[in-house]
């Protein structure tokens, strides 16, 4: 969806285990969740 | 409703309100989440930053990453943060523009607005503001920002798409956004993404 927007050069940092051993750990292990750091940019310059 | 979308946008975000109210009243209450200084050492923030706020600052952080991970912001930057919760990023921001910079934090929850701003008065930085506000409706002008930052919020919101129009038009051409969220590496039933409760826990 950000390329679709129209955002470029966009990078995926690796994955956090954020739920590990929270309440919430056994559903985010059903769908394999995971946070994660997005960067992109908007073309042009000032 | 809004047939395009799996769940309603206004019952989805009163219940994310409910949610959230809870985190900023009772951070340290049982969540589906981890929270405060926990959170932010496992996620890897700089400990010796965290561990000068106070903990009013630090306390209801409920982030999913760490949007200052692939790219540090630059002095002078100026900052949204979409949906900045207890405020905890935009601190971590401020720190990192420096007093020449801005950081204006948006959130919709009034109990996280006033804690942030208490916590932005105790540790005096004058360059950080909170604003009242939607993601799908950021109260910031058009191309105002250098950076946007957000944190484990996106995924909160029903309507992705006008989601990042906004974030799209409060950058200026050349702007930066950088966010944490998450992601799911196995497929959701369909039953399940119109399930609000799935959503927000």
């Amino acid at each position: 969806m950000l390329a679709e927007i129209g955002f470029v050069d966009i990078q995926i940092g690796q994955p956090y285990d954020t739920f590990g051993e929270a309440r919430g750990e056994k559903m985010a292990r059903l769908f394999a969740v995971y946070g994660y750091t997005f960067l992109a940019s908007k073309p042009g310059s000032l | 409703m809004n047939t395009e979308l799996p769940v309603d946008p206004v019952a989805l975000r009163e219940e994310v309100k409910s949610k959230y109210r809870d985190v900023a009243r009772n951070p340290n209450g049982e969540h589906h989440f981890h929270t405060g200084r926990p959170l932010a050492r496992r996620l890897g923030y700089d400990p010796a930053l965290v561990d000068s706020m106070p903990d009013a600052a630090v306390e209801s952080f409920a982030g999913v990453a760490n949007p200052f991970s692939l790219r540090a912001l630059e002095p002078g930057e100026k900052v949204v943060d979409a949906g900045s919760g207890g405020g905890f990023d935009c601190f971590v921001a401020a720190h990192q523009v420096g007093p020449q910079g801005k950081v204006v934090g948006v959130d919709m929850l009034p109990e996280m607005l006033e804690k942030s701003r208490t916590s932005a008065k105790l540790m005096g930085l004058k360059q950080v503001e909170f604003r009242e506000g939607l993601l799908e409706q950021i109260p910031v002008q058009d191309g105002w920002a250098d950076v946007v930052i957000s944190n484990g919020v996106i995924n909160l919101c029903a309507d992705k798409k006008q989601t990042f129009s906004e974030l799209w038009r409060v950058l200026r051409p050349g702007g930066k956004l950088q966010f944490g969220d998450i992601a799911n590496g196995k497929p959701v039933p369909a039953d399940a993404l119109r399930d609000i409760d799935l959503w927000t826990g």
